[in-house]
């Protein structure tokens, strides 16, 4: 596969991601409103719920190597906000490694403060490239952040893609109920034996 | 009978100790969720691999006619260097005999920055830089109108990423009607570096004597850019 095919590929995934940040965004807005959409939700949670974590891994994990093969393969140097979003998005790969092997939801606000720290630089790196003005009106000629290696379908670039797959990490966490209880809350804490 | 428990055991043991409280199984998870991720993944793996070999997959940011056009080309720097511009202050630069540099444009046609006699205005651009982008197709349409007789108005593409925004500058320059010279520079960016680039849009005027004017970089309007024009019309 060839960079074109690779970065192609990304963007498929971050539009198929969109959808699905939307689509679970959507149904809880709905849910709290409607009976069929909370028994949607229910049924949603009931199908995704053991796979959420394995999922949010699977998520970060390509993110974390789609990032890798851009600067390395392809030979996109990381500019300073790229590297802030690293910084943010790679602990998550062993932080849900670890957690979905363990079934261990008790990850989640972990997890969700690393996407609250990275999900804002990946927006306004987005911002940065759309609109180059409010950091001055000239380009760093070393490793400016202004500079777009990627775009696809107009406006999908690196960072925009960062963003979507940390949005997906966050709305999985974070929306989708799952039946089985987080594993803190699984087992009571054990009393302490008085002699 | 109740099975040991392992202390060191993280949740996947834990329900082993609820015996005291009975709770329903918990469901084993069906495989249906990663099928059809995996389904989905491998389905859009395919649509890239295909639309990119069919060559218009989604209308990828590829310039027509770049690729057989040399977008660097070699150049030759005779004279020193000038000092980098710096951000704020007098710029020492200012009087001092501009270094010469020679070689060719995108079609191969041979171009002069600086030695020529004439007063001129260069300016730098890059093709990713999108104050750059913002800047040439402000100015291309205007050049005729702004640029006084005797002044030469040239430009260098310089700092060329095979891959970035907006490749190939050749393509680029064509597509937005530039209508002077352009000096490809070199990979290594040696006329950028003669001329004391320090960000882009990088302008310096030259005067008839072959020395620096001024310099300044960043975005300009055109009057702005009409004024450094004038400048250079305007014997020391």
């Amino acid at each position: 596969m060839d960079v074109a095919s690779v970065t192609l590929f990304l963007a498929l995934l971050a539009v198929g991601s969109q959808a699905a940040v939307l689509g679970l965004v959507a149904l809880r807005l709905v849910a709290r409103r409607s009976a069929g959409a909370r028994r949607r939700e229910a049924a949603l949670g009931a199908a995704l719920g053991p796979w959420v974590l394995p999922l949010a891994f699977a998520v970060a994990l390509t993110a974390t190597l789609g990032s890798l093969y851009l600067s390395e393969v392809a030979r996109f140097p990381p500019c300073k906000l790229c590297w802030y979003q690293r910084i943010a998005v790679y602990p998550l790969v062993p932080l849900l490694g670890l957690a979905s092997w363990r079934r261990d939801r008790g990850v989640r606000p972990y997890a969700l403060a690393l996407i609250a720290l990275g999900l804002p630089i990946s927006l306004y790196h987005v911002v940065l490239e759309r609109v180059p003005s409010i950091e001055g009106g000239a380009c760093d000629p070393l490793n400016p952040c202004t500079i777009i290696w990627v775009q696809r379908f107009g406006y999908l670039t690196i960072p925009a893609m960062a963003a979507t797959a940390q949005a997906l990490v966050g709305a999985l966490l974070l929306l989708v109920r799952s039946p089985v209880p987080p594993a803190d809350a699984a087992e009571p804490p054990a009393p302490l034996e008085v002699a | 009978m109740a099975k040991p428990t392992n202390p060191k055991a993280g949740p996947r043991a834990r329900p082993a100790t609820k015996a005291s409280t009975p709770q329903p199984a918990p469901a084993r998870p069906g495989w249906a969720v990663p099928a059809i991720v995996v389904g989905v993944v491998v389905a859009l793996l395919v649509v890239a691999v295909v639309a990119t070999r069919a060559g218009d997959g989604d209308g990828a940011d590829q310039a027509e006619g770049g690729a057989e056009v040399a977008q660097t080309r070699p150049v030759t720097v005779s004279g020193a260097a000038l000092s980098t511009l710096g951000s704020s202050g007098s710029d020492p630069a200012i009087g001092t005999v501009a270094p010469t540099v020679t070689g060719t444009t995108f079609d191969g046609q041979p171009v002069q920055v600086g030695g020529t006699g004439r007063p001129a205005l260069v300016l730098f651009v890059a093709h990713w830089c999108p104050h750059c982008q913002r800047e040439v197709p402000l100015l291309a349409p205007e050049l005729g109108r702004i640029t006084p007789p005797g002044v030469d108005f040239l430009a260098v593409s310089t700092s060329v990423r095979d891959g970035g925004a907006n490749y190939p500058p050749s393509a680029w320059l064509k597509e937005e009607e530039w209508p002077r010279p352009v000096l490809a520079d070199d990979k290594d960016g040696s006329a950028a570096q003669a001329y004391g680039l320090s960000s882009f849009p990088y302008y310096v005027v030259l005067g008839g004597d072959g020395k620096v004017v001024a310099r300044d970089s960043g975005e300009k309007t055109v009057a702005e850019v009409e004024a450094l024009l004038r400048k250079a019309s305007t014997p020391t």
